[in-house]
Formats: C-alpha cells, structure tokens, sequence
C-alpha cells in the first residue's frame, strides 16, 4: 500500500471530508472551518504535484476505486495531462479561497458563511475528480455535483438577481445532464462499456455496425457539454450567472468551472471517440466554427456591458471560446495552445475577478463608467487589472502571448488562415474594451467620486500572487509548454 | 575586444535602463535631484557604453547568441552587427541629449516622477530593438516600448492629449498584432524566427506576400508610413517637446530598422526584387513623401508642422530602401543619422521656444530671431539642412538617395526628391524669415531723421543647457554634413555594404 | 413498414426518446419554474427508462443467484447505475424547489415571464 499510488484518491477525498467537516467547526469557530478548507486544499495540492512528479517519471497510474478492475470498477487515470488539469484546478481553487476567506463576510450573512466552504469544497472535490476520472457515468454523477456545488455558490448570496441567475443555470446545466446521460445511454446501448479505454477499443467496430447510435451519442456530447461550458450559442446563462455572484464563486466558475467541461469534451473528443469518428464526422468543424463565433460574439458582447462584472462575464464566453478553438482544429500544436490557454486564463481571469470584487469590497462601484480616477486611489488594484488586460489582449511577457502564438500556429499549420485572423481580431476588440477601463482609472481628469475602505492585506496579497503567476506563465511558460507538447504527440 | 565582454555589455545597455527605471521611480519619492540626476547618469552611461562597442564593430565583428528558449524552437537572441551598432549609437546619444534638455524643460511641469522612469524605461527598450537577435525579442521590446511611450505622449493629460494618446494606442496594438502575424507566417514557413541565420524565407508564395504585407503594415505603422501615419501628427504634437523629440527622432526610426531587417534579414532582397513586393512599398513611399510635405504647408502650429514633415522625411528612407543598391541603402541609412539630427534640433529649438515664451503658432515667431538668437540660430540651422543646402547633412544624404535613384535608371525618384526638397523650402523658410528679418510685436520703430533705427531687442533666452542640448544637436547637422569623411556617413556606407553583400550570418 | 415494425418491437426506446423530447421541450419553453422542474425529471426519468431497457435481456430472468445453474439473467447493471442517477436527480430537483421558494419569496411569483418584466422594470 504504497502512498504515492493511493495519490489519485486521495486528493479527491481531501477536500471531501473537508466539506463534511466544515459546517460542524463553524458552528463552533468560525476560523478554524476557513482554516481547515485551506489545510485541505493545500494537502491536495502538495499531493497533486507528487503525483506530477511520480506520473512524469513512471508513465501513467492507473487507480482502482475499492480495487475493482474495469469493467466492474471505477478507474481513475494519472496521465501527466490530467495532473496538469489537477494542479491547475486546485491551485487556483487553493488561491480563490485565500481571497474568498476574507471577501465572503462582506457578501454574505454569516450563518451560511460554513455552508460556502462546504460547497466550495465539495467543487474543488468534483473538479479534481473529473480532471483524473475514466469511467463516463462516475463522469455524470462528478458533472451533477459539480452543476449543483456551482449554482449553490451563486444562489447562496439570496439577492434578486443571483436566485434568478442560478435558477436558469440549473435548468440549462440540468438539460446539458440529461442530454449527457442519452448520450452515454446511446454509447452503452452498442458497446457496454462505460470505462474509456475500453469503449475506445469497442467503438472502433461499433461506429461501422451501429453508426447512427455513435453519432447521436456524438451530438449529444457536443450539446452537453457546449451548454455547460458555455460555448455559443449556448451561452445565455453565463452572464447573469457570473456577474451577480459572489466575487470568489465568479473568479471559481470563470476560472474553473467552465474549463473543466471543455476539458472534459477533449478527454472524450480523443479517449474514448475512435480516430475513425473523428475522420468521418465533422466534429471538430462544427466545434470549431461555433467557437470562431463565440470568440466574435464574447468580445462584442463585452464592448457594450457597462456593468464590470458583466463585461468580464461575457469576456469569458470569448476567452473559453480559444479553448474550443483549439479543440476544434484538430491539431497538435493548437491542441497546445487551447490546454495552455485553460491555465492562462483560468488565473487571469479569477485575478481580473478578483480585482473587481476588490473595487466592489472598498467603494461599493460595478459601474464602468463610475471608475473613473480610481487607480490613483486604489494602485494596487488597478495594476492587477492592467496586468490581467494585458494578458487577455495578448502583450508580450504575460501568458496570454504565448496561448495565441500557439493556436495561431496551429491554425497555420492546419492550413485554415482564416482562424488567425479570427484570433487577431478578437486581441483587437478585447484591446478596445479592457484599454478604456485601465487608461480612465489612472490618467481621467476627474477624481473617483465614492468613499474607499481600507483594503485589508488578504485581498492584496491575492492580487499580488495573480499577478506573479501571469508573469509566470507568460515568461516561465516552458516546462508547461513541454509538458503539454509532449502529451499531445501522443495523441497524433 | 573578446566576445564575452561585448555580449555581456550588450545585455548591460538593454538591461541597465530598464532595472534603473523601478529606482527612479522610488527615487523620486526622496528628491528631485536625485531623480533627475539618476535619469542624466543612466543616459550617459548608456551611451558611453554603447560607444565601447565601437572598436569591436570596426573590426568587422558580429555577434548572434542565442540566450535562452523560451518556447520549443523558439529563441530570445541577440546580435551585434554594423546596423544595431550604428542604430543604437545614435539612438542612445540623442536619448542623452533629450535627458539633459528635460532636465530643465521639465522642471516646471507635473507628474514628473512619472515621465523620467517611462523615458529611461523605452531608452532601454529600444536599445533592446537595435540589439534583438531575433524577429520575436523584436516584436517584444517593440510592443514594450510602443505601449509604453503612450504614457510620453499623454503627458499634458489634456483632452487632447488623451485623445491622440488612444489613437496611438489602438494603431500600436493594430500594428503589434499584424506583426504578430506576421512572425508566427514566418515561423510557420521557415521555422525559425533568428535574424542570424540568413534569409528565412527564399521562395515566393502567397504566404509569404501576406507575411511582407503584415511587417509593412506593423513597421509601417510606427515609421508613419501612408496609409498609417494618422496618429502621428495628433501625437507628436501634444507629447512634452523633448519626448516628441524622441518620438520623432528615434522611434520613428525603429519601424525603419524593423523594415530593413524584413527586407535582408528575413527575406532575401533578391526575393523582394524579383517578386516585385517592393513595388507596393514605392507607391506608399512616394505617397508619404508628397503628402506630408503637401499637408506640412497647412500647418500653423509649429510641432504640427514639423511632424507631418518626419512623416515625409520617413518616406525618403523608405523610398531608398526599395531602390536596393549600395547609394540608395547608404543614403536611406545616412538619412537615418541625418534626420535624427535634424528633427530632434528642431523640436528641441521649437520646446525651447515654446517653454520661454508659449507661443506655438507659426505666425507669432516673428522677431523671435532677436530675442533667442541661439535658438532661432539653431532652428535655421536645421531647418536649412532638412531643404537640403550644402554643406549641411541634409544636403548629403538627399544626394547619395539621389545617386542611388540614378543608378538604378528612376528617374522618376529624384524628380519626387527634387518637389518635396522645394516644399520643404515652402514650408520652412515662412518660419525662418520672419524670425530673423521682422520685430516682434509689440516693437515700434522709431524714426530718426532719414533711416529709422531699429530698437535693440531685449534678448530672453532658454537655459544654458537647453542650449547646449540644441547647439550640439544643429552642429551635428554641419559636422556631419560637411565632408563624406565623417563617422555617420562611412558607418552608413559599409553597412550598406554589409547589408548588400550577404548580411553577415 | 420495417421502420413501423422495428418501432414496435422496441416500443420501450421509442417510448423513452418521447418522453426525452417531451421534458426537454417543455423545459426549455414553458414559462412556469415548477414545470420547468417537472419536465426535468420526466427527461431524466425517460434517460433511466432508456438504460433499463437496454439492460434488458430477452427471455432473461431477474438476476438472482439462486443454485448453480447455467441460465440467462437480464443485464443488472444498468439497474445500477440508475440508481446512482435517481437520486443525483432528486437531488438536483430537491435543490431547484428549494430554489423556487426562494424565489417566490423573493419576485412574488414562479413564472419565468413575469420575472422577466419584473427584472426589466427594475
């Protein structure tokens, strides 16, 4: 009973028993619940890069749930490519709380305060499983508490806006769950396999004799995940659902949430769909024109939002949208660019969240046009935005350069120049919708009209590690990039 | 001079400026002194070091070392040749002399604490352009330094200026990503970015022609070429005289240094010659010449003027550049040197004006030539050499283009040369005259008798070492100008050499 | 007439993919939240109905060891699984009333449209 090879549940049941754990300490000290979340995600995240370290040296683990082998069991994979998803998810999830522990007491009443780090423990725990998960229907049961855990967190706020918001969020996620499940159902109907590696082998031959159930099964999976990851058009939930939450659950659900599902669509995409689908079925096309226009529509849509949170929000639509890009040419190097991409914005835009709710925090101002001045009052948080503006549009030295660079090669190399100019395009208009805001706040004539609250040292020092990690991924990008290039000449 | 040493005081001269820039900032919190002292010091330190890189030069050496990768395939280098050399030199020592003008010019303004980081900061950023081994460490120091010269250019945080500073702003970001484009196209077909190992690019297509428009319309940009020059002549103007000095002088001419590394160094000239691509740039050239000499006649303020007249002097670069022999290269460089000299004299003489007595439109200069005889003196100076009147500079270079047109049989070339010299003329001379051969207002001449004796003028002129900052500047334009024996016109004419004969790799 | 009689034959899955339709559509379209939570279980239930007809073996018995005998057991696994699936969807629907009476609190009524104009005259 090596410990290093108990690793994959271990880091799932970490922030599990967290979550159960949590509500009963609040009760008693406040504190020691926030402290004991944190302790967990640390854990499982000094246990994802172990896990990192042993995967790159030994090849990939494969974990047995109750050491039930497939077909009977549920199978975990550790291939470096998931561990990067892993330590990505918690990472961040780790950083989002060290912001949330002290943001929450500002927008939420204090009773539900424990019942939040249930449930955002009880996210991290479903992420962390779907990142290493292999068997499609532990896939649904992982995706529904995920759906339930991240309305939760939007609706625990009991304003107007956010039950509204969550309500939609659900039913949507909800059809997305149950197109899913047909989904599976049509795959399960021809192969009887629910274990990935298995119905990869299975569908080979099952797409010749049942090929209608496979493509059925293929549209299902499109439409399910595009409805919870948000790629257009399906999408309309997004922006209600980001901008009245509370600031962390928005940094969590734009940085994480809707990443894990796009991931979620390329494990399937290229492990369990045979390469003949792929082939045959214009898959990746339809993928890849919807998210072309998503990339148009999210940047669009953003230039004529005067509230902050919901210009961020409609920007994510845009920025997930490159995720599905690279998915949909089908090619390695783009495959790069997207994965990359995951990381890059998943800290950009939880730090960019972070900076809005920071300005919510102090003054109390979503307006846009109300931020005029503030960044000689609130230097700190302004440079954070900068510096998460620069990335989103693409400048040197920040992460999101070197994303670009590699789906614009991708596209290239695919011979389909089109989707480069797409993506110059959308740099264009995220330049003409972030710069505003960044050039108002420091150089405006005005002085910024509303009292500030003092800051306390927390939020700062969460804004000051994003900041850190954007210039990380932008300089240091290599051993990611490494990683990932790696992984995908696997896959071709 | 061992290698090691030139490298490492290569990465000095980038890395120097840009490490002081965070200490002048917190400096600035302790004294003005001292701020303006370490911004003067890291200067002179720039240039003084880039000139030690001299002898090495001389010698014919070239460096290309690739530092480390940043990306698979992908690495930041850096290269010393006879054009980063020559480039930098200059570049470092007009930053010098626009620093010490600051000094004084600036000692009446606001947000100085601001300005005297962002000028040290683009200093080392543009020295990081001249010395960038490779198209991608290019584009980086190029977007840095374009993004961060915005924050010069909306100084006066007036209306105007945030107005001029956005168009500046979105045209950089245009320009950055066209470039963008074009990098990953050449990347794409050569698979290597590195400006060390000869022409990447030695087959035409289609990818390619895409790849040449998109550095034109990148580098084209910032050297305010036609049909991209439009934010040039809102931001020149509002941004403090010794940054639109700057701006003129030097910044300009990284989108030209950009151009000439895409036509040797990326692309072979043969290639560009034979496919017929340069054409595109001729008629653009031609364009930028006639029309900003045409639109420079219209103009009433001072800095107006003199920037839409770097927007055509830029097109005489060009315009050399696509001629391709060793008359036309030298003069396209030596103009380079040249127009520096020239253009960052004349906003300087025009800021000192401007800072004595905030007159800006060109009808209020008259008399001025009585009352800062220095300066007006100076501004003649320049303003005589960019018509083109030996024995000054501008004269030299116009010749050697002209040289160059005729030898390659285009005739047409020099009859363009020959109109804009002539408006160049038109426009200059208004501003000259008056100064020199008219009172001021405000001045009665008296009548004694017979003649009329004209009343001395008292004489308010600028601080001595604005002063200095401008005579230096318009003696350059006599020192260089006088005999083809001098330094900038021998450097223009082996790297012309150089460029032609294979490039060094 | 092979269409109509496969139809027939498999009348459990033809059965299962109305239903589906049906929850779905009336998710998507129906203004009234309560509705909208109905047709959600009648989609997942349609999804359940669907995996336990596929488990299902002809002229199989119920899979209960009882001796040692060689006989054909209609598929349980399935069965399983739409365990699991009944009670993820009870959750959620537990989860989507409670968010309704929240709602009502809140806006007065459960109707999507309403709410709509509700939010829009804010």
């Amino acid at each position: 009973m090596v410990l290093s090879e108990q690793l994959p549940a271990l880091i799932v049941i970490s922030p599990l028993i967290c979550a159960f754990l949590s509500p009963l300490l609040y009760r008693r000290h406040a504190r020691a619940s926030a402290y004991l979340v944190l302790l967990s995600l640390l854990l499982s995240l000094i246990m994802a890069a172990a896990l990192l370290i042993k995967v790159q040296r030994t090849g990939p683990l494969f974990y047995q749930m109750g050491s039930w082998p497939p077909p009977w069991g549920i199978e975990y994979v550790a291939d470096p490519l998931r561990v990067y998803m892993l330590l990505v998810v918690v990472a961040v999830s780790l950083w989002i709380f060290i912001y949330a522990i002290k943001d929450l007491e500002h927008e939420l009443r204090d009773e539900v305060i424990g019942w939040y780090y249930t449930l955002y423990s009880l996210l991290v725990a479903s992420m962390a499983a779907m990142t290493l998960t292999n068997d499609l229907f532990n896939l649904f049961v992982l995706m529904e508490i995920c759906a339930i855990t991240s309305c939760a967190i939007i609706t625990i706020k009991e304003d107007r806006e956010c039950l509204e918001a969550g309500f939609k969020y659900l039913v949507l996620s909800a059809m997305g769950t149950g197109c899913f499940l047909l989904g599976v159902a049509m795959l399960y109907m021809v192969t009887g396999h629910l274990n990935f590696g298995f119905l990869q082998e299975e569908l080979s031959t099952a797409v010749l004799n049942y090929p209608l159930n496979v493509f059925t099964a293929a549209a299902l999976f499109i439409v399910a995940f595009g409805t919870k990851a948000a790629l257009f058009p399906l999408h309309v939930w997004l922006p209600d659902a980001h901008a009245s939450a509370p600031s962390p659950s928005s940094a969590m659900l734009s940085g994480l949430v809707i990443k894990i599902y796009a991931f979620s669509l390329f494990i399937i995409f290229y492990r369990v769909f045979p390469r003949s689908l792929l082939d045959s079925l214009p898959l990746s096309e339809i993928v890849l024109w919807l998210a072309a226009f998503g990339v148009m529509f999210g940047s669009i849509y953003a230039m004529l939002q005067t509230d902050l949170k919901k210009m961020l929000a409609y920007s994510s639509i845009g920025q997930i949208a490159f995720i599905f890009l690279g998915i949909g040419l089908d090619q390695r190097l783009a495959l790069v660019g997207g994965l990359y991409h995951i990381a890059v914005h998943a800290i950009t835009k939880a730090m960019l969240f972070m900076a809005a709710g920071t300005i919510i925090y102090a003054t109390g101002v979503r307006k846009i046009s109300d931020l005029a001045g503030i960044g000689r009052v609130m230097p700190l948080v302004m440079v954070a935005f900068t510096i998460g503006s620069a990335s989103m549009i693409g400048i040197p030295g920040t992460g999101g350069l070197i994303s670009k660079w590699y789906l614009a090669l991708g596209a290239l190399e695919s011979g389909r120049s089109l989707f480069v100019l797409v993506i110059l395009l959308s740099s264009l208009l995220n330049a003409i919708y972030y710069m505003p805001i960044v050039i108002n706040s420091f150089m405006s004539q005005e002085d910024f009209g509303h009292g500030v609250k003092e800051v306390p040292k927390v939020l700062q020092s969460a804004l000051v590690i994003g900041m850190v990690f954007v210039a990380l991924t932008g300089i240091f990008s290599r051993p990611l990039i490494l990683l990932l290039e790696e992984q995908m000449a696997l896959f071709f | 001079m061992a290698e090691n040493t030139v490298i490492a005081i290569q990465i000095a001269i980038v890395l120097a400026p840009i490490i002081m820039t965070p200490i002048i900032m917190y400096s600035d919190r302790i004294s003005d002194k001292l701020r303006n002292g370490l911004s003067a010091a890291t200067a002179a330190i720039t240039f003084i070091l880039t000139l030690t890189l001299y002898p090495f030069i001389k010698n014919g050496g070239i460096i290309q070392l690739s530092l480390f990768e940043i990306l698979p395939n992908l690495e930041i280098s850096i290269r010393l040749d006879l054009l980063s050399f020559s480039l930098a030199a200059l570049a470092s020592f007009v930053w010098l002399l626009a620093t010490l003008y600051s000094l004084d010019y600036m000692a009446k303004e606001h947000a100085c604490g601001r300005y005297y980081p962002v000028l040290i900061f683009t200093l080392g950023s543009c020295q990081g352009i001249f010395f960038a081994g490779d198209l991608f460490s290019l584009f980086v120091f190029f977007e840095l330094m374009s993004i961060i010269a915005y924050i010069l250019v909306i100084h006066e945080q007036t209306e105007e200026a945030l107005k001029a500073g956005y168009k500046y702003l979105v045209m950089t970001i245009i320009g950055g990503l066209a470039l963008f484009f074009g990098i990953i196209i050449i990347f794409e077909l050569g698979g290597t970015v590195s400006l060390g190992v000869g022409p990447i690019i030695e087959e035409s297509s289609a990818l390619g022609l895409i790849a040449f428009i998109c550095f034109l319309i990148g580098f084209g940009m910032k050297a305010g070429m036609f049909p991209l020059h439009v934010w040039l002549p809102d931001a020149h103007p509002v941004a403090p005289s010794p940054a639109s000095a700057l701006l003129s002088g030097i910044m300009l001419k990284t989108g030209a240094y950009g151009l000439i590394r895409v036509f040797f160094s990326v692309y072979s000239y043969q290639l560009i010659q034979n496919s017929n691509w340069d054409n595109i740039l001729v008629v653009l050239a031609v364009i930028t010449i006639l029309l900003g000499s045409a639109v420079a006649l219209t103009q009433t303020d001072i800095k107006r003027r003199l920037a839409y007249s770097s927007i055509s002097q830029l097109g005489y670069v060009l315009l050399g550049l696509t001629i391709l022999n060793n008359n036309a290269i030298t003069g396209a460089l030596f103009h380079i040197f040249s127009h520096a000299f020239m253009k960052s004299a004349l906003f300087l003489a025009a800021g000192s004006i401007i800072w004595k007595t905030g007159k800006r439109n060109i009808a209020d200069f008259k008399g001025l030539g009585r009352q800062m005889p220095v300066t007006m003196g100076c501004f003649s100076l320049a303003a005589l050499a960019m018509i083109g009147i030996p024995p000054l500079n501008g004269f030299l270079s116009k010749w050697t283009l002209a040289l160059g047109a005729l030898d390659a049989g285009m005739l047409f070339f020099v009859l363009v040369l020959l109109i804009s010299s002539l408006l160049n003329a038109l426009y200059y001379l208004p501003i000259i005259i008056p100064a020199f051969f008219e009172l001021p207002d405000g001045v009665v001449v008296e009548h004694h008798g017979e003649g009329h004796d004209e009343p001395p003028v008292k004489i308010e002129e600028a601080t001595p070492l604005m002063l200095s900052a401008v005579v230096i500047l318009a003696l350059c334009t006599i020192f260089f100008g006088l005999t083809p024996n001098n330094l900038a016109f021998s450097l223009s004419r082996l790297t012309a050499a150089f460029l032609l004969g294979g490039g060094g790799f | 007439m092979e269409l109509l009689s496969g139809l027939i034959n498999n009348y459990y899955y033809f059965v299962a993919i109305i239903l589906f339709v049906i929850g779905t559509h009336t998710m998507l379209t129906h203004s009234n939240m309560i509705k909208k939570v109905i047709a959600m279980n009648i989609m997942d239930a349609s999804v359940f109905l669907l995996f336990v007809a596929i488990g299902y073996v002809h002229g199989g018995r119920p899979p209960i060891i009882a001796g040692n005998e060689e006989v054909l057991y209609v598929n349980p696994l399935p069965g399983a699984l739409i365990l699991t699936g009944i009670v993820v969807a009870v959750s959620v629907t537990a989860y989507a009333l409670s968010l309704i009476v929240k709602i009502h609190r809140t806006y007065g009524t459960v109707d999507c449209d309403e709410i709509c104009k509700i939010r829009g005259d804010e």
